[in-house]
């Protein structure tokens, strides 16, 4: 990982875990796998507080532990990985998808996942019942089989996947078993040490949903209950309720959204470039081979033009030879979204996901070098993509851009290392007046790069906003004091006028400044996300190119 | 032509046989950059809409959340003497299941915490029993953290720690744990993260984040 | 063809010229531009003597006044050009060998360098006689766009090349981009349009998409009877602002077959240009200031750096974002 992944990782795990766990995480991240011990020893804090972040790193899915690697019984290693980390920079998008696909209450059962790190389906359930009573007008509730049914749907479509089973021997145990932990396969007896971790895939359970014994409805929290009611209440629930799941713990598949995701930018790359009605069919025929289809396939499986038609919703209102013609401009554009496989059952076609992918990189990578150096620089870039190398004269030529300019263009460019400079010797002394110079542009690396930039620009608007709000600390503070005053006058019913006078000791200087305040936080805040897809696609581009 | 080129700007070439020769350079490239550079591009404005809004919310929200939630660990800090009615407030806010139990069948057991002596300093530390059965695993341990002990003395007290933590389980199960033998056989279901004491939530220094909207 | 006069100009001594034969032999051959037969002068001047013919042929040709070619009927005697055979009068052989040379490379011109390795005299000697044939306006010097610091040698009374002059984008050697970026703009206001056109026509998919193209010729008119050019603009001058088109990732390009003869097709195919639509919106990140501050992307800055410069107090982070509207 890069300083740049490094300082990211380090400020999400700040803002969402807090200071410790930050430094733990860090840590972890910087040394790879290490025991409880070197961790103490090499970050200083104390057991409490290093036993407490490992857990809350664990809990999130954030580091995983593995014991024995270095032989049977050597002590349990943490490890963390900056992907993982990252993951929380998109948390608010998988929520969204959530909600698009499920409604409130997919939307609020993947909010309460990704707050808990995990849990089991009856406690999200009743947790999700609860809010959504909370949100609906008095004498309603929201009924728990609703919420189940949810559930259940998002784990049938692999939005949600049972966390992976520890490796339950080797961890009661101890460190002290002489059996190492292979969770993976567990009954092999002595297995050689597994370094790799299974993933949540290799477990047959994956996508499974327990017999959940839930009767009920989400219950209202009256307003004059305060925490400590709650916490006895809470405790109550525990101690009397079993569900018959217990033990079984449900985390969000980020990999599955991430290919819906990655589902989403074509189709709305095709709507952009075509129209919509091609973009209808891509979604089809994306939407028919979800499951057919491997997360790392560079293209869907083949559909018959018979197929895709069957499978149009009736709404679009496509005739069959229409439905050809759509297909046939979609095969022919240079975009390449869609490939012809053969000619049987009325020709077969496929969505090629891996090259969507590396030319919705390319144009982001276009994007960018057309806002950050002006459209004529972009046009040098597309040249050099387009026709690989060209030596300087040519660019000019091609691009139609005046010496002077196209060196200063291309020099500028070559210093921000977005297109690289060969050099094709025609004699071996190497002699400048006997090369060759080409120019080029390297797409992957330049991906990379723009992807380090990504998280260095995010790395950079947290920052700001953490210093915005400092520097209104005392401010925000006030007004928070002053809500919380508000807040208990309302409840013991307090006369409006002694509302007012409170309300007043904000002045309004000090409101415009709240004010500004929040919009620039809402700012910094929106650009974050929107940073986020850029980093999505060119991550997705960068392991579209390790699979395939 | 002989005594300079090569290098100018860090290229394995003679960067005058391209025409970037001394002169040509572009200005900005003469000094180093300025601290504060034009960018002669303006970004482009931010995407607004409904979607945005929402995450945006969704952010803003979560963020407050994860703040609030046990998740997030304040440091032990004891600076904050006199608590301010903010922090009495803010106290009101954190979560109503301030104790976070991990389900220590998920968790490596070294991770519990040891509940009689939370602040005890490293190397005040006794070493305590050894159960009959873990006692062979337990030496041999002992023999390799001896082994590993470079001369490092601050290691030492590490490996009280370590011990206690990691091998002793058993005991602390026993011996150190209130039991609230709810779920299955060997629970360890403890209050893990008991607020107030041990990691105050109002100290000055949690709060430094931002506000959340 | 210069082996002719060597042939015959050996052994002769040109003692006794009769004028007037000469002067009779020029005036024929300026009737029959393309060259005359030995037989032309013999009917036209039968009188004369053989040998008095070959003599005032051969001083002609000595003074490098006539040609002497040879094709499947026999020989052939042409009228080199008047002017500067005339003007080459009083010229070295030298500078005869170096004007030749320089004849040699036509309207494409050449450099003085490689007419040193042609003709083999010193670079002094051959500057000298540039020099000399430029004063008299044998030859001119023509900056090439190919390279700035190079001048190329041509004769005096050609028109350069395109390769030479740059073609419709140069005027004196200086290229007009403001030119080339008007006709970029407006060859892409024609093909959008077209492609609305099509778009709004609501037929069949195909239909639309077909309708959307343009052929090279077709915008090649439409510029043209824009009258916004000065300079007569070749198809071959569309299709290259056509093609920075393509660069800009705003038009693409489909080559079809195309039955020969049709207006605008080349070699039996034809290029078909369309207006497209961009395939994403802006990136996010270039959405952000930081997307597009410079040091954001200099290898070399340290964490302080970005701390204080970017975090704090980054105008860019200030002015254009955080205090422009929402």
């Amino acid at each position: 990982m890069t300083a740049q992944e490094v300082r990211l990782c380090g400020l999400l795990l700040r803002e969402h875990f807090g200071e410790v766990v930050e430094k733990v995480g860090r840590h972890l991240i910087r040394s790879g796998a290490q025991n409880l011990r070197t961790l103490l020893h090499e970050t200083g804090i104390s057991i409490d507080l290093v036993k407490k972040s490992l857990c809350v790193l664990v809990q999130h899915g954030v580091c995983v532990f593995s014991s024995g690697r270095k032989g049977p019984g050597s002590p349990t290693e943490y490890r963390t990985s900056c992907d993982r980390i990252l993951r929380i920079l998109r948390y608010p998008r998988y929520i969204y998808t959530a909600k698009t696909l499920y409604g409130d209450t997919g939307e609020l059962i993947i909010e309460e996942l990704l707050q808990r790190g995990d849990m089991t389906m009856s406690s999200t359930v009743k947790t999700v019942a609860d809010r959504l009573t909370q949100n609906m007008e008095e004498g309603r509730s929201m009924d728990y089989s609703e919420v189940s049914s949810a559930f259940s749907k998002l784990v049938e479509t692999h939005f949600l996947q049972r966390c992976p089973p520890m490796a339950a021997a080797a961890t009661k145990n101890g460190a002290a078993s002489a059996t190492p932990a292979t969770p993976a396969t567990p009954g092999t007896p002595a297995a050689p040490v597994s370094t790799t971790l299974p993933t949540p895939e290799s477990f047959p359970d994956c996508y499974r949903v327990p017999h959940v014994t839930l009767i009920g409805k989400g219950k209202r929290r009256l307003s004059n209950e305060d925490g400590e009611d709650q916490r006895s209440a809470k405790r109550a629930k525990i101690d009397s309720e079993t569900h018959g799941d217990e033990g079984i713990y449900w985390q969000v598949n980020f990999e599955r959204f991430h290919l819906h995701f990655r589902d989403q930018a074509i189709i709305s790359a095709v709507a952009n470039k075509l129209d919509q009605t091609s973009s209808e069919i891509v979604r089809t025929m994306l939407r028919m081979s979800e499951v057919t289809t491997s997360p790392t396939a560079t293209c869907t499986k083949p559909l018959s033009a018979n197929e895709i038609f069957r499978s149009l919703p009736s709404s679009y209102n496509i005739a069959r030879p229409i439905l050809d013609q759509y297909l046939t401009l979609l095969v022919d554009d240079p975009m390449e979204f869609v490939g012809k496989a053969g000619e049987s059952g009325g020709g077969m076609y496929v969505v090629n996901l891996h090259r969507a992918l590396a030319n919705l990189a390319r144009a982001t990578l276009e994007s960018v070098v057309q806002e950050r150096f002006g459209s004529r620089s972009a046009r040098i870039f597309r040249l050099l993509l387009r026709k690989r190398h060209l030596e300087q004269k040519q660019v000019e030529d091609f691009a139609m851009i005046p010496a002077k300019e196209a060196k200063d263009m291309l020099y500028t460019l070559l210093s921000q290392n977005l297109v690289q400079l060969q050099e094709i010797p025609k004699t071996p002394d190497y002699a400048p007046s006997r090369t060759f110079y080409l120019y080029t542009v390297n797409q992957l690396p330049t991906a990379r790069m723009l992807l380090q930039n990504c998280y260095k620009t995010v790395a950079n608007l947290i920052e700001r906003r953490l210093f915005e709000s400092k520097e209104s600390k005392r401010l925000l503070e006030k007004s928070q004091r002053i809500e919380a005053i508000l807040a208990s006058l309302q409840a013991s019913g307090a006369e409006p006028e002694q509302l007012t006078e409170v309300e007043e000791m904000i002045t309004a200087p000090e409101k415009q400044q709240l004010e500004s305040l929040r919009l620039h936080i809402n700012k910094l805040d929106s650009a974050e996300n929107q940073v986020d897809e850029t980093i999505f696609l060119l991550e997705s581009y960068i392991n579209s190119t390790v699979t395939s | 032509m002989a005594g300079k080129g090569r290098g100018v700007a860090a290229f394995t070439f003679n960067v005058e046989a391209l025409g970037i020769g001394r002169g040509s350079m572009p200005e900005a490239r003469v000094g180093p950059s300025p601290l504060f550079p034009n960018t002669d591009f303006k970004p482009v404005p931010l995407k607004a809409g409904e979607e945005e809004d929402y995450m945006l919310a969704l952010k803003q929200e979560m963020r407050g959340t994860m703040q609030r939630l046990p998740h997030n660990i304040k440091p032990n800090s004891n600076k904050a003497e006199v608590e301010k009615y903010t922090e009495r407030y803010l106290k009101q806010k954190q979560m109503e299941d301030d104790e976070w139990t991990p389900d220590w069948n998920l968790f490596p057991k070294e991770l519990m915490p040891q509940k009689k002596k939370p602040r005890v300093k490293p190397g005040t530390k006794k070493k305590t029993v050894i159960s009959r059965k873990d006692a062979e695993a337990v030496l041999s341990k002992l023999d390799e953290l001896a082994k590993n002990d470079d001369g490092n003395p601050e290691k030492s007290d590490d490996e009280t720690e370590k011990k206690k933590g990691n091998e002793d389980e058993e005991e602390i199960e026993e011996e150190e744990y209130e039991e609230e033998d709810i779920e299955e056989d060997n629970d360890y279901i403890e209050s893990y993260f008991d607020n107030g004491e041990d990691f105050g939530a109002g100290s000055d220094d949690n709060m430094d984040g931002e506000g959340t909207y | 063809m210069s082996e002719g006069p060597h042939l015959l100009n050996q052994n002769f001594n040109c003692v006794c010229v009769c004028v007037c034969v000469c002067v009779r032999i020029k005036e024929l051959c300026q009737q029959f531009p393309h060259g005359i037969t030995d037989q032309v002068i013999q009917n036209d001047m039968p009188h004369l003597e053989p040998q008095q013919r070959a003599m005032a042929i051969n001083k002609l040709l000595s003074l490098g006044q006539l040609d002497l070619l040879r094709n499947s009927s026999g020989l052939l005697y042409r009228m080199k050009d008047i002017q500067s055979t005339s003007k080459m009068k009083g010229s070295d052989n030298q500078e005869k060998l170096v004007y030749q040379i320089i004849e040699d490379a036509g309207n494409k011109g050449i450099w003085s360098r490689d007419i040193r390795f042609k003709s083999n005299l010193p670079l002094t000697e051959i500057n000298k006689i540039l020099k000399s044939l430029e004063s008299k306006k044998l030859i001119k010097a023509v900056k090439s766009v190919a390279a700035s610091k190079k001048k190329v040698y041509m004769l005096y009374n050609l028109q350069p090349d395109r390769s030479v002059t740059g073609g419709a984008w140069y005027s004196d050697q200086d290229f007009e981009s403001e030119f080339v970026e008007v006709l970029n703009q407006q060859c892409f206001k024609f093909l959008q349009s077209k492609a609305e056109a099509a778009r709004d026509s609501k037929q069949s998919p195909m239909v639309q998409r077909n309708s959307s193209f343009a052929t090279s010729h077709e915008v090649w008119k439409y510029i043209c009877e824009l009258g916004i050019s000065k300079v007569d603009l070749s198809m071959d001058d569309i299709e290259t602002i056509l093609n920075t088109l393509i660069y800009d990732g705003k038009v693409e390009m489909t080559v079809i077959a195309a039955k020969e003869g049709t207006v605008g097709s080349v070699d039996g195919q034809m290029k078909l240009y369309r207006g497209v639509n961009p395939v994403i919106q802006p990136t996010g990140l270039v959405r952000t200031p930081c997307g597009l501050c410079p040091v954001t992307h200099t290898h070399t800055h340290t964490h302080t750096h970005t701390h204080t410069h970017c975090v704090r107090g980054c105008p860019c982070l200030t002015s254009c974002f955080l205090s422009s509207g929402v």
